[in-house]
């Protein structure tokens, strides 16, 4: 059984075999090792390998899972999930975002299509839970598509401003 | 005594009132938008009453349909929480022209502190001394006038509070983006846009000082409060003592803020927010006409309800205790949970708590407002929670709100869980040596490189066992009581993480 999850700006890749009830070879990505897992009465999963025991507990919600280890926690993100790798790769902040980094208002537009802008300039200023977030320029271009107006409310990964 | 009071919010603030009203005998009425029915502040209150669409601004901020639930309701009182109304002076007015007693200031008090340049010249006269800054009627002048003062500067929204709006310019051509985005924010959150530009003081911490007065020149300070960790002039971590004020700056900020709150007659709680330099001047920075964030670590350390103080203030007009019976003991620390992404730049997030567990445990307070399956929505501040710790040192509180946050599990949607655990691990916080922009200037650095490490092969191991085994764990659960769990040895393979800040 294969799955990919993205991880931040990674994807990693999972290969599990059964081995025999509750036991898997596990894979990821270079490393293999093997593991009992055992499911507790309240959900959470007994993780016993080569070094010790650990206790997972993990959630689904949408694409994403949750998983604690310990005390600590990771999110993932199921690649090529119908949409879920779109979203992600729509994610704003890390690509320079053309696209809205959340769901939000649009409170300005700063530019017209056939602008030139410079890296770094503001597009659009977008506003959710009440912080302002600059959607500016990942590079130098000439604005292609505006798709974005003031007083629009916008869902995450939203495409504002086209660029040439 | 009140017989009723309507909670004019919702989260974490009206379930923390309706703690109080419950204890004191008096019943409680929440109010909800569309996006809230069901949500957790209405089922801890007496009844609940619906009060409009998502949008803050047709719900939580129509005072017309507030003061008509409270009506219907029964009510005799409105307690306004923080933020949304709690310092709109027009909804304090409507609420006593319906015959109703506001729960806080007089309108003309939020008035006059709501204007931060007017709230700036109350302090001047009353002696406290304020931070040099210009104002100006449009942003050219500010401009002008900043370059006159000198930078680096911050402009700050005249009708603002809790740091929204609030943008550092460190030359003249900064500056002019920063006002517009600054009016920006400003007209939409306070409807006004008016702005203006105080010195941005560097390596100053933040020092407030809580306040009760009975309305009539009579005023006495429950201790102050450090909220100098802050990301964005956004407070994360605040805590009572504040750790680095020497006795004499003390009662120099303690008696300042009574001067000032005796000075202008005022009414209820308040705050004196003040920026103390390193060379250890003391500046007025502005008066919060409300119950604060961050009231939980001053009640544990003095004992005193401040929600409970505000409700006896309101109904009897004294103040419920004299300057001398407040007394102070140990050290209190709160972490603001919020639904944000850390590894994003701190992007806003969206969703459905699925699973929540929040810690509990001896001296561990948690003001929360969602449990598990409650909705995170777009419409209004990310805040989940705050979690509180006292102990009788500050370093005992320390570690025990990590110990606290370790046991602290929100899954569904992301939170500041890890920055909370790795700011707090910081030995600069366990120092105490940092000021009001340290996270930003030094620790978000590494702490992002920290989130960029890859996810433990065995947490993806264990997600795709989850999944291959159709695991109840996927399924959305209630919250499961407080286990050993947490507490295990990870494998090996964690040490990484360990070391690094983020786990043990």
């Amino acid at each position: 059984m294969k799955s990919s999850w993205r991880d931040g700006e990674r994807v990693r890749e999972v290969e599990l075999k059964p081995l025999s009830p509750g036991r898997w070879r596990v894979r990821v990505d270079a490393s293999e090792f093997e593991l009992a897992c055992e499911t507790m009465p309240d959900g959470k999963l007994r993780l016993v390998g080569e070094g010790g025991v650990t206790v997972a507990e993990v959630t689904a919600e949408g694409a994403r899972r949750f998983v604690r280890l310990g005390v600590l926690d990771f999110v993932v993100e199921r690649e090529g999930a119908g949409g879920s790798g779109r979203r992600r790769a729509a994610g704003g902040a890390h690509d320079g975002g053309l696209t809205a980094p959340m769901p939000g208002v649009i409170t300005k537009v700063m530019v017209v299509v056939g602008d030139e802008v410079t890296k770094g300039q503001p597009l659009v200023a977008l506003e959710a839970m009440k912080m302002e977030h600059l959607v500016r320029a990942p590079r130098p271009g000439r604005v292609k598509v505006v798709a974005a107006s003031p007083g629009q409310m916008v869902q995450s990964g939203a495409s504002l401003v086209e660029l040439d | 005594m009140f017989k009723k009071v309507l909670i004019a919010n919702r989260g974490e603030i009206t379930c923390r009132v309706a703690a109080t009203l419950h204890e004191m005998g008096i019943r409680s009425v929440a109010v909800y938008s569309e996006a809230d029915r069901g949500a957790l502040h209405t089922r801890v209150c007496d009844e609940a009453r619906f009060i409009g669409p998502p949008e803050a601004r047709a719900s939580y901020l129509n005072a017309e349909a507030i003061v008509r639930a409270a009506k219907e309701s029964g009510a005799d009182a409105v307690h306004p929480g923080f933020g949304f109304l709690a310092e709109n002076a027009a909804f304090a007015e409507a609420v006593e022209a319906a015959g109703l007693t506001f729960i806080g200031p007089t309108a003309a008090q939020i008035r006059a502190m709501g204007d931060k340049r007017e709230a700036r010249r109350l302090a001047e006269a009353a002696g406290v001394p304020i931070v040099p800054g210009v104002e100006a009627a449009d942003g050219r002048a500010l401009v002008r006038a900043a370059n006159a003062m000198g930078y680096p500067v911050i402009i700050k929204a005249a009708l603002g509070g809790g740091g929204k709006g609030m943008q550092a310019a460190h030359d003249a051509k900064h500056l002019a983006e920063a006002i517009e985005a600054a009016q920006r924010v400003a007209a939409s959150a306070f409807g006004d846009a008016s702005v203006y530009v105080e010195k941005l003081l560097e390596h100053a911490r933040h020092v407030e000082v809580q306040v009760l007065g009975d309305g009539k020149g009579r005023a006495v300070h429950v201790f102050e409060r450090d909220c100098t960790l802050q990301r964005r002039h956004q407070k994360v971590v605040e805590e009572a003592p504040a750790p680095t004020l020497t006795a004499d700056q003390r009662a120099i900020v303690t008696h300042a803020a009574v001067r000032l709150a005796e000075a202008v007659k005022y009414r209820g709680a308040g705050t004196i927010e003040t920026l103390i330099t390193r060379e250890g001047q003391v500046y007025f920075l502005e008066m919060n006409t409300r119950l604060q964030v961050e009231h939980p670590v001053t009640e544990l350390v003095t004992g005193i309800d401040l929600v409970r103080a505000q409700i006896e203030i309101a109904a009897t007009g004294k103040l419920p205790f004299e300057q001398h019976a407040i007394k102070r003991h140990g050290h209190a620390i709160e972490a603001r949970l919020y639904a944000e992404d850390a590894a994003r730049d701190f992007l806003p997030q969206v969703g459905t708590a699925t699973r929540v567990r929040w810690p509990d445990g001896p001296f561990v307070r948690v003001d929360a407002g969602v449990e598990s399956g409650d909705a995170v929505s777009v419409h209004y501040d990310p805040m989940l929670a705050k979690i509180i710790a006292y102990a009788p040192t500050r370093d005992a509180a320390i570690e025990r709100l990590l110990g606290a946050l370790d046991d602290t599990r929100v899954h569904g949607v992301v939170t500041n869980l890890p920055f909370l655990r790795a700011l707090l691990r910081a030995p600069q916080v366990r120092a105490g040596s940092y000021d009001t922009e340290w996270v930003e200037r030094e620790f978000l650095g590494g702490f992002a490189e920290l989130m960029r490490a890859p996810v433990p092969d065995l947490a993806l191991a264990a997600v795709a066992i989850a999944e291959a085994s159709g695991a109840p764990g996927l399924r959305a659960a209630t919250a499961a009581p407080n286990g050993a769990a947490g507490h295990k040895d990870p494998f090996a393979v964690l040490g990484r993480w360990r070391q690094s800040g983020l786990g043990e």
